[in-house]
């Protein structure tokens, strides 16, 4: 079933209805995406509970829901405040206003004058070169993506990887579009930069 | 004319198809013409999110996983 139609007015109004063959194709089609949303806030283990959580606070919900956003804007958010909640019991609070400066992490690639200082280096990301190192490259970029503050992983999972736009971005995280462009801008020049160094040393 | 350095702030403008102004687009222009280094970072740049793209899930779920998150949903009174 494709995105469109498990947005479609019909198909929202049966899941109002309560009707139960349409909540499992929800989540037959919405829970890789929603799992794949939590891991970048949980490990994998608690990123399921967070999503079973937010199943049955969906379920209890869905009769309310006006269809202000699409399904899966409002499934997110519920996914990621559900991870939140986690989090929170395990004393931690995740900021999703870029308020500490972690900086562009390419910044010192740059003269003082704005020239490059380091320019990139040349290199594909598919072709027969990229075969070669596919597996250490995803590796690599695993690790990196597992070392990224959680706010610009999330950013760059729903907006990169997942391709939502930016407005279903601010609307889950309730952040200014500029605070949400900020974070991605960081996750991408710190993907960049490893890349590059990745290509030039074959090592992560 | 633009600095590389800022350059590299609104490439992630391009890259998202950002509607950028007339003036902001000509100074982008001017300098890709002239700049490989400025070129090349956008275009890799491009092709990075053209990879995390494929990176999604796209499989569904089996019948058996779903059966086993119905399972632990309250009944709702019908």
């Amino acid at each position: 079933m494709s995105e469109s139609q498990l947005e479609s007015p019909d198909f929202v109004e049966r899941l109002r209805r309560g009707d139960r063959a349409a909540f499992a194709l929800l989540v037959k089609h919405y829970h890789p995406r929603l799992l794949s949303t939590a891991r970048s806030l949980l490990q994998p283990a608690d990123a399921e509970e967070a999503v079973q959580d937010g199943w049955i606070a969906a379920h209890g919900a869905l009769a309310r829901f006006e269809g202000r956003s699409t399904l899966l804007t409002w499934l997110t958010r519920i996914v990621i405040n559900q991870a939140r909640m986690q989090l929170r019991r395990h004393g931690r609070e995740i900021q999703f206003d870029p308020t500490e400066d972690t900086g562009d992490a390419l910044a010192h690639r740059f003269r003082g004058n704005g020239h490059w200082r380091t320019p990139p280096l040349t290199w594909e990301l598919h072709g027969p070169d990229a075969l070669l190192t596919r597996n250490e490259l995803k590796r690599c970029m695993d690790k990196h993506l597992g070392a990224m503050p959680e706010n610009q992983r999330l950013v760059l999972e729903l907006r990169d990887i997942q391709g939502l736009d930016f407005d279903a971005i601010c609307n889950i995280l309730e952040i200014s579009p500029s605070n949400v462009r900020v974070l991605l801008h960081r996750a991408r020049t710190r993907l960049f930069q490893l890349v590059d160094h990745f290509q030039e040393t074959g090592e992560c | 004319m633009l600095k590389c350095k800022e350059v590299v702030q609104r490439a992630d403008a391009l890259v998202d198809g950002t509607p950028l102004s007339l003036g902001e687009r000509l100074a982008l222009r001017t300098h890709l013409m002239i700049c490989r280094h400025c070129r090349r970072y956008v275009r890799q740049l491009d092709a990075l999110t053209e990879h995390l793209r494929h990176q999604a899930p796209d499989a569904p779920l089996g019948d058996d996983q779903v059966d086993a998150i119905l399972a632990r949903l309250p009944r709702r009174p019908s």
